[in-house]
């Protein structure tokens, strides 16, 4: 473990996936209670769209799948109270279409597919410090959201006609919160690629909602579990000679699994 | 201090472009005890959600005064179903939600707030559940819990929709008596909605009456109960 503290490049590795896991997990809870699991996914293709359309058009890439990824959420935000559609659909469209405008593109691209997908899904072994300090710059500011709108972020998900006869705007805190979400797939997709940030996207809030029956211990639990897989996923992912990013994923997995059989057990014992 | 809450005139409202409800005139007292009822799918909700604001008037108006010259604050029971019981609240955080809209943005909140919520649980006989989770209680205790949230916001007028369905005799009893002591000791103006003519009939004073063709009869409850004007509403041969 110290060893991998000493290593730069090592160093880089366990905070990318330290700061990944703090950034994500709260997220995650509301993420599943919201059900837009598959959303992260979705929107993963979307940015990899935008990446081969950016590459096309010789533009900076980062930015336009930064800002494509916002929208796409924020899209996701105006049908997330609709009584028209449900979000799976958009979820679904969104999949759909960003997988099929990157291929397209991709072909016309003058760059490889495995050049544009490196620029858009990055590589956790290679994360530079400008990276990291972008996901401290935006976590810090996103854990701070989290932390003091918690009460808009709450009713807004749980009970919006409360919320709105209670003079809260929940269509804007919907669009702030998907906002959110989709300012912190876009930075994490960057530097720990697709799955990692989709996986801490679900697995943290999914294993703590079977752990408690607290929201305020949900978040904790979340939390926890993150940097715990986040730790042991890198160190063992070095020790094994393993692929860092699944490593990770399969401790999420297995903390997921974990949860799955104690809830289970408990529900056994209380009939 | 004006008497009416709410005064509704020629008020119609709907979906997309289909009118549910229409041609409604009729205002809502200080102090009033409203039973709302009708066919299934008349409208009943559409209109609690029209006073809430909810849902904006196709043409027409809602006219809202308070005591204090603005808006009344409305407390809102929704029907408990409606809730998404994956949320892992207990039922005093169910209730603190009633202060949310009393806590400025990005506040969080304070002892009074706590105070306030526990105080409104035990207004319903339920503070001895205040730490349990909402979603292991009955349907009668989760709707006590929904009737705090809407009295921590310290409402002028409390909108309930089918705040006894589902239940049993014994549970529906308990709770249209909490809501007629709150009308009687605090003067709570209280609107609620059920298909239940019995419930009506028992505790209601005046009985807002919307028929099959989305019109709305409005008036004293032996009026509007009548056998002739309960079959021309439902329809009935």
């Amino acid at each position: 473990m110290i060893e991998i503290l000493t290593v730069p490049f090592l160093r880089h590795i366990f905070f990318a996936g330290f700061l990944v896991a703090i950034g994500l997990s709260p997220l995650s809870v509301y993420v599943v209670l919201r059900r837009i699991v598959f959303a992260g996914a979705a929107v993963a293709e979307v940015a990899s769209a935008a990446v081969a359309l950016a590459v096309l058009f010789q533009l900076a890439p980062f930015p336009i799948a930064l800002a494509l990824t916002i929208l796409s959420f924020l899209a996701l935000s105006r049908v997330a109270d609709s009584p028209r559609l449900p979000p799976e659909a958009l979820i679904g469209m969104l999949y759909a279409g960003g997988s099929a405008a990157s291929v397209l593109l991709i072909t016309k691209a003058p760059r490889g597919e495995a050049d544009i997908l490196n620029i858009l899904f990055g590589n956790i072994l290679t994360v530079p410090v400008s990276m990291l300090w972008m996901l401290v710059i935006v976590f810090v500011f996103l854990s701070l959201l989290q932390f003091l709108a918690s009460k808009e972020f709450l009713i807004s998900a749980y009970d919006p006609d409360m919320g709105r006869a209670l003079g809260i705007s929940v269509g804007v805190w919907n669009m702030i919160f998907y906002a959110a979400v989709g300012l912190a797939v876009a930075v994490s997709i960057r530097v720990v690629g697709a799955l990692l940030t989709f996986t801490m996207l679900v697995a943290p809030g999914a294993s703590a909602l079977y752990l408690t029956e607290r929201l305020s211990r949900t978040f904790k639990i979340a939390i926890f579990i993150a940097v715990v897989s986040a730790i042991a996923g890198v160190a063992f992912s070095y020790q094994l000679d393993l692929p860092t990013g699944s490593t990770i994923v399969a401790f999420l997995v297995g903390f997921f699994m974990i949860s799955f059989c104690i809830a289970h057990i408990r529900k056994g014992r209380t009939g | 201090m004006p008497a009416d809450l709410i005064k509704v005139s020629d008020l119609a409202l709907g979906y997309g472009r289909r009118k549910v409800l229409q041609g409604i005139t009729f205002s809502i007292r200080r102090g009033d005890f409203l039973g709302v009822m009708g066919p299934n799918g008349t409208g009943k909700t559409t209109l609690l959600k029209a006073f809430l604001g909810l849902i904006r008037p196709m043409s027409g108006s809602i006219e809202k005064s308070s005591v204090t010259g603005g808006h009344p604050l409305f407390g809102y029971v929704p029907q408990r179903e409606s809730l998404d019981f994956h949320f892992p609240l207990t039922a005093l955080e169910v209730v603190l939600m009633g202060r949310f809209g009393r806590i400025g943005i990005f506040r969080r909140p304070n002892a009074e707030d706590i105070k306030v919520t526990h105080d409104c649980l035990s207004q319903v006989g339920m503070d001895q559940f205040a730490k349990r989770p909402y979603r292991q209680l009955s349907g009668g205790q989760k709707q006590r819990v929904l009737i705090a949230r809407a009295l921590a916001s310290e409402p002028e007028i409390l909108l309930l929709d089918e705040p006894t369905n589902g239940m049993d005799i014994v549970s529906e009893r308990a709770i249209m008596e909490l809501l007629t002591e709150l009308q009687r000791e605090k003067q709570t103006t209280i609107v609620f909605v059920t298909h239940l003519l019995s419930t009506i009939e028992r505790y209601a004073h005046r009985v807002a009456l919307i028929t099959s063709e989305g019109n709305l009869l409005v008036g004293e409850k032996e009026r509007i109960l009548s056998p002739e004007v309960i079959t021309h509403a439902y329809k009935l041969s």
